[in-house]
């Protein structure tokens, strides 16, 4: 009887071409819109999780290897497995229901997104409860 | 001896119960409606039959765990769930939107 598809909450995409990716929820629309008249989310994913890295890597290629691509997309709940983890990555200034409309507002927001995914992979070592580590890896 | 006497008195108030619910109150009943209810925190309670394929049966368990809701596994099949429903057909998972008269969800979760 609690609502559990809220913002921040970490899912994972069950169908599509992101099948299998892990996402977070940026913004709900529980009762739909006119153009899609059932409950969907706007989600940010990663496409492109970070490659393994191995302690004989330079530290060009460790550069390489942890880079993240993202995605975002609108997609309808029934094809989310909700899970019972939350990311608490700041990305609702930089997503907006228009950075969908155009491509070049998609891809700075896409920029965006990618930079606060990477800081939060390479930062989140420190902390042992931190999900985002988990939330990275395929 | 006295433990299996038990659990057939209770199956019989739960199949009253269910009964009363069907007459008085909402549910749905099925998979996809099951899921769709918990989403939009409307089911008060989930039962299960104890022949849903355990994937099924773990992902209802995981949603019903999100959205704090209590399962009950039925005692029976689903051909006797969708008879305990006043069903002819067979139904594996059902959710209680509104008990109307019953008292089944004061009374089943505190049985588990």
């Amino acid at each position: 009887m609690v609502k559990f598809l809220k913002p921040n909450k970490a899912v994972i995409l069950l169908q599509g071409r992101y099948a299998g990716r892990k996402a977070v929820i940026l913004r709900t629309f529980d009762d739909g819109t006119r153009d899609r008249a059932y409950g969907h989310c706007l989600v940010a994913g990663i496409k492109k999780y970070p490659s393994k890295v191995i302690k004989k890597d330079s530290a060009k290629k460790t550069a390489k290897k942890s880079r993240v691509k993202a995605f975002v997309k609108l997609v309808n709940y029934q094809h989310l497995m909700p899970t019972r983890y939350t990311l608490d990555v700041d990305l609702k200034d930089v997503v907006t229901i228009d950075s969908l409309q155009s491509k070049d507002k998609k891809v700075t927001a896409l920029k965006e997104t990618k930079k606060r995914f990477e800081e939060r992979f390479k930062t989140g070592k420190n902390r042992y409860d931190d999900y985002s580590i988990i939330l990275m890896v395929g | 001896m006295v433990a299996a006497k038990k659990t057939k008195k209770t199956h019989e108030s739960i199949n009253n119960r269910l009964a009363l619910v069907m007459k008085s109150g909402k549910y749905t009943l099925g998979y996809k409606t099951v899921l769709k209810s918990l989403r939009n925190s409307k089911g008060k309670l989930i039962i299960i039959a104890n022949n849903c394929p355990p994937l099924r049966k773990s992902e209802i368990e995981y949603y019903a765990m999100l959205a704090k809701v209590g399962v009950h596994h039925y005692n029976g099949n689903n051909v006797d769930l969708g008879t305990a429903c006043g069903k002819y057909f067979r139904v594996c998972c059902l959710s209680i939107i509104d008990p109307g008269d019953s008292d089944i969800i004061k009374t089943m979760p505190s049985e588990q």
